[in-house]
């Protein structure tokens, strides 16, 4: 046996046996690491003698616990190992797989976002048209008021008008005339829309001298329209009533086609 | 054991239950106390439980593997801050205490037929080396002593412990080369 065996089969008995030193186990891991094939051999040889002396052993039983915790333990493990696709993912995995969370959240807080703002926007607009509609409610209703602060005079004469056969035959119009306070209520229905550039204006006339009562539009024929005339004094008891379409803001005599006409 | 790499648990009861008098036996030989000796063998199933993929067939056998496992978690535990703290059991060579584990008949012939077959065929081999040798085998395997501390424990040349135990196993390999596998 050369010198290089018999120190590498010394330091194998050792280390099969777990006699060895610190110092003399690190030489043998260095020999071990560069061994023939046949010291390799006497290396695994070693170990299965070594083992086979284990036989000698008294058998003794452990107690009854040492397998139960012992099969307890190898339940743990598997179920562990089941959710280890969780536990062990290694960090750019659960950087990679942080990444796309924080994507696709960022992405839906966005549309989210976006979303809560259109519909802000859609709600904010709602709220102006309904704005727009009580303020012209409100109107409708003051004027309506005021239309009807008219028709409480107990003094009020009722002037008929009817359509010109021309111009509107199915004209219709009625003023309420508070004489005392010097203001009437006209309603008319059954005469055409005013182009943009006209309007209609309303003449009194008396002792056949026409004086403008107010320039009014219609712009829908179908159903009745009331006006407030704000001043119309006079204390005749005899005239009447013409309806003309006039250029916009009306003229200081008629001097379009006359739609509706009616005595007092 | 490709069983238990497959992490089937009654596998590793199969395994536990024709290695565990042997595993425990050898475990209280090294330790001589029960409780810790329950510990160890406890640790020796979890680690080969948990480390079963390490198994190489190529490197020697299942039996041979777990043996070697369970001497050295048994001698770690032995050679801890707690066990060196303890004082050291004085003995002889000459004390056949010491070989106790070598010569009992209380295996069991029922449970260990085959064990004990082959643990015939080992105490035949070590009759046929030379007392010195076997005595100095016996207490590094069952004592779990180093060369140095049987050399300082019973006043023999370290030079001499680890010839005298390199001698004796390579003649137990020889003589055991026919009837185990090696």
């Amino acid at each position: 046996m050369s010198t290089d065996n018999k120190t590498f089969t010394e330091l194998c008995t050792g280390h099969v046996l777990n006699a060895l030193s610190k110092s003399e186990e690190e030489r043998f891991q260095q020999l071990l690491a560069d061994a023939s094939k046949e010291q390799l051999a006497v290396f695994q040889d070693l170990k299965a003698v070594s083992a086979e002396m284990a036989t000698l052993a008294p058998a003794e039983k452990p107690s009854l616990a040492v397998k139960e915790k012992i099969m307890k333990m190898a339940t743990d493990v598997s179920k562990q190992k089941r959710k280890a696709p969780v536990h062990q993912m290694s960090w750019y995995r659960m950087a990679v797989a942080a990444s796309f969370i924080f994507i696709f959240t960022s992405l839906g807080l966005l549309f989210y976002s976006q979303s809560l703002q259109d519909d802000m926007l859609s709600q904010s607009r709602k709220i102006a048209d309904q704005q727009v509609t009580i303020e012209v409610l409100e109107t409708e209703v003051q004027r309506k008021n005021e239309l009807l602060t008219i028709l409480e005079a107990r003094d009020v004469d009722l002037v008929m008008m009817d359509g010109m056969a021309e111009m509107s035959p199915n004209g219709y119009g009625k003023v309420v005339w508070d004489k005392q306070g010097g203001r009437a209520l006209l309603q008319v229905a059954g005469i055409p829309t005013v182009p943009t550039d006209k309007d209609y204006q309303l003449w009194f006339i008396v002792n056949g001298q026409p004086i403008s009562a107010g320039v009014f539009a219609v712009d829908d024929p179908q159903r009745d329209n009331f006006f407030k005339i704000e001043q119309l004094q006079s204390d005749a008891d005899e005239g009447a009533f013409a309806i003309t379409m006039e250029p916009k803001g009306g003229m200081p005599q008629p001097t379009g086609d006359m739609y509706l006409l009616g005595n007092m | 054991m490709a069983r238990i790499q497959a992490r089937d648990a009654s596998a590793l009861s199969e395994l536990y239950d024709n290695y565990n008098r042997l595993l425990f036996g050898l475990i209280l030989s090294i330790l001589k106390k029960r409780e810790e000796a329950e510990d160890t063998l406890q640790e020796v199933f979890t680690q080969i439980w948990e480390k079963a993929e390490q198994f190489d067939l190529e490197r020697g056998t299942v039996y041979t593997w777990i043996v070697s496992l369970t001497r050295n978690k048994s001698i770690d535990r032995l050679r801890s801050k707690v066990y060196k703290e303890q004082k050291k059991q004085s003995t002889s060579l000459d004390n056949e205490d010491v070989f106790y584990p070598l010569y009992s008949d209380e295996t069991d012939p029922l449970e260990q037929t085959i064990l004990t077959d082959r643990a015939k065929i080992v105490r035949d081999a070590l009759d046929k080396i030379s007392d010195k040798q076997r005595k100095v085998l016996q207490v590094a395997y069952f004592n779990g002593m180093t060369q140095s501390e049987i050399s300082e424990e019973y006043d023999i040349p370290l030079g001499t412990v680890k010839t005298r135990m390199r001698d004796g196993m390579m003649k137990l390999r020889e003589l055991l080369a026919k009837d185990i596998e090696l």
